[in-house]
């Protein structure tokens, strides 16, 4: 099933080149959950990052369905 | 003491009168400083009910006991007075270099009073205080006003002044220092405009004594090391400042768009921290002895919208960007510097100026009145707007009132997006509900810089909340209120302090932000006292606001968050949950069922209950 992944800002760098303001889609079984789909990118997976399901706020082994978005972005305060 | 000069200088416009004052070390330290000071002397001096623009109104420049000190961005000020925008407490805090010359005078605090019958700028160096004609930069943009000055008086000297707008009382006008930073919200800009008061000019070489120097200056270099191993991680905040934001709201679907008719922008990547890094930043800018360094530099090298000067910032994306559906970069950018020459807030010009484009697109303000057609995303037109609004002319006399007026005025009430009257900033309360308690109870109206709980439903700093339930917020909320007044007081910038002054678990850490007034001030507080003195401030903020009739009945949302469902992104269906999270909330604080501080707390707090 296709999925995206969308990195913001300096997570950006995580991603091969070649991706749309940083959007990728991936080609990816059944059964990926949402630790899958960002494990495989060099970002921290801890409370450094802030990690959403297609902008919600999810468990890490909610498993993925065709056309979600899995953002994730650096825990900073800003704004 | 240390750390306080423990000085006050009062200067009365009227009379032209300038008195100093001792400040009783007990109350420097039961109200820490800056923001917490203002207070204690405004409602102790000054009738609460007093009209905003007349020469009764007191208007407070405040440091911190931390500014001027090697603290890592012990850089700030605050500026407090009774807001013409809002009728409530205007307490805007700025950085920059002012603060910490505005310290080095040998005063903590500036006290403005009265009117002067003439345009004057006041210039304190040290203990030569005078009050000089501003004839000859009244009318000049903000600039301007700060080249003429510093090459009259000396390159050292450093100015905080108002633009045509706070001359023309516009109420969203701002005071601007070193050109580019602003005490921007609540128009304390007209406030400083309406006592004839151009500008203040600051100069000296008294650095506040601290208690114990070495203390301080190893703690002080543990934290900049702190801040400086992220920066080489990688900051968002040194990459983009707060520009990278709009792809996390828009992701989130909270990004005010089209006078928060929507929660997403489609042109969003027009807008953000890529577009500008790639396009137009020259350079990062620092506020004076900042690790962090998130201001900005920029040009736009040509065309009509030429220019250069510092941001744009997140607030300014979301407000004269997106909430005008504005994508055009070059034009927002323009617009960005074009309210830092005329000296205004960009959030309540740009939300100003997106409620005067949903009316004009309803129909219910027509072309004639406003002069041209005044669509969404015509960025040209907005252009136009901010100048009419600085300089009062035309259709630009309705939009200086701000939202809340305009949409009165034209009969469409329910259209202005404030509560007490000042416009919201950049994150929808119907997808991130913590921030709309944090609107509807705030001292200064709506505004995330008094207590951002962004930063946890948002950002996951420092612990993650689901931005979507109200599960916990009224605590949250409290706890975040006291913090930011907390760090308002001790002369700190925000952006750095909430990151390395609290653990994970929220709490205050003693080995920082506690131990640094310590080092500083000799004080000896506890963690706990820093804590309930915050509450203390906030607290009688609240009874000021009480009195000066923006009470509990203020504490609401407009209908358009409680009653219109997001219509977009991922808070689709959802509105501000206001009335589950406000009697807890109310409860938390120690305050009644109807949102007045009950005595208890009160007496708890040592403040007056009469
Ligand atoms: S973090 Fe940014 S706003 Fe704060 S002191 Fe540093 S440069 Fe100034």
């Amino acid at each position: 099933m296709l999925i995206r992944v969308k990195m913001i800002a300096n997570y950006r760098d995580a991603l091969p080149p070649g991706h749309k303001h940083g959007v990728i889609e991936l080609d990816v079984p059944d059964g990926t959950t949402v630790y899958d789909a960002v494990s495989q990118f060099d970002i921290p997976l801890n409370d450094e990052s802030v990690i959403v399901l297609n902008g919600l706020t999810v468990e890490m082994n909610t498993p993925l369905k065709e056309g979600d978005t899995v953002t994730a972005f650096s825990a900073i305060a800003g704004g | 003491m240390y750390g306080w000069h423990l000085k006050i200088l009062r200067v009365n416009l009227t009379t032209r009168n300038v008195t100093t004052e001792n400040v009783d070390p007990k109350i420097a330290r039961d109200y820490l400083g800056g923001r917490g000071w203002a207070i204690h002397y405004m409602y102790k001096d000054m009738d609460p009910t007093v009209e905003p623009l007349s020469p009764e109104n007191m208007l407070i420049f405040a440091t911190g006991p931390l500014t001027a000190t090697p603290a890592p961005t012990g850089n700030r000020y605050m500026v407090v007075t009774k807001s013409p925008l809002t009728g409530a407490l205007a307490h805007s805090n700025s950085g920059g270099e002012f603060p910490t010359w505005m310290k080095r005078t040998g005063f903590d605090m500036f006290i403005f009073e009265g009117k002067a019958s003439e345009p004057v700028y006041v210039l304190v160096n040290e203990d030569q205080v005078e009050v000089r004609s501003a004839a000859h930069v009244w009318g000049k943009d903000v600039h301007e006003t700060t080249d003429i000055l510093k090459a009259e008086i000396s390159e050292d000297a450093r100015v905080a002044c108002i633009g045509p707008a706070g001359e023309n009382l516009a109420l969203m006008a701002a005071i601007m220092n070193d050109k580019h930073r602003a005490a921007a919200r609540s128009g304390v800009g007209a406030v400083m405009g309406s006592k004839n008061l151009k500008a203040v000019v600051a100069m000296g070489n008294k650095n506040p004594p601290l208690h114990d120097a070495e203390g301080m200056r190893s703690i002080s270099v543990a934290t900049s090391k702190n801040v400086g191993a992220d920066v080489k991680k990688g900051s968002n905040m040194r990459i983009y400042g707060t520009s990278y934001v709009p792809q996390v709201t828009n992701t989130l679907g909270i990004l005010p768009t089209r006078n928060f008719l929507q929660g997403t922008f489609e042109h969003v990547h027009n807008v953000d921290g890529d577009a500008l890094k790639d396009n137009y930043l020259i350079r990062h800018t620092p506020c004076y002895r900042c690790p962090l360094s998130c201001g900005r530099l920029t040009e736009v090298p040509d065309g009509p919208y030429k220019g250069k000067g510092e941001g744009p910032e997140y607030e300014t994306i979301s407000s004269l960007g997106t909430g005008c559906g504005v994508s055009n970069l070059a034009a927002l950018v323009k617009a960005n510097y074009l309210c830092n020459e005329y000296g205004m807030d960009t959030i309540t010009t740009g939300m100003t100026i997106a409620v005067a484009m949903e009316m004009y697109e309803k129909g219910y303000i027509s072309e004639d009145v406003i002069g041209m057609p005044l669509k969404f995303g015509d960025h040209d037109a907005m252009i136009e707007m901010i100048k009419l609004m600085a300089y009062n002319k035309g259709f630009g006399q309705d939009l200086a009132q701000g939202s809340y007026r305009l949409a009165e005025k034209y009969g469409h009430p329910e259209l202005a997006v404030t509560t007490r009257k000042q416009e919201f900033p950049g994150y929808d309360p119907r997808g991130s509900q913590g921030m709309g308690l944090l609107y509807a109870t705030s001292n200064k109206g709506a505004s995330h810089m008094e207590g951002d709980v962004a930063y946890e439903e948002v950002f996951g700093v420092p612990v993650k909340e689901n931005p979507h339930s109200t599960e916990g917020k009224p605590e949250l909320v409290k706890h975040f209120q006291d913090s930011f007044a907390l760090i308002d007081s001790s002369g700190l910038c925000v952006f750095v302090a909430i990151r390395y002054v609290f653990d994970k678990n929220r709490m205050i850490w003693p080995e920082t932000l506690a131990s640094m007034m310590n080092l500083t001030t000799g004080a000896g507080y506890t963690p706990a006292e820093v804590m309930k003195a915050a509450d203390r401030v906030y607290t009688l903020e609240r009874m000021f606001l009480i009195k000066a009739g923006s009470g509990p009945e203020w504490d609401v949302l407009p209908d358009r968050m409680t009653k219109e469902p997001l219509p977009d992104g991922p808070a689709k269906g959802m509105v501000a949950e206001l009335d589950k999270m406000l009697p807890e909330f109310y409860e938390k604080r120690g305050w009644d069922a109807k949102g007045y501080p009950t005595i208890e707390k009160l007496m708890e707090l040592e403040l007056p209950t009469g």
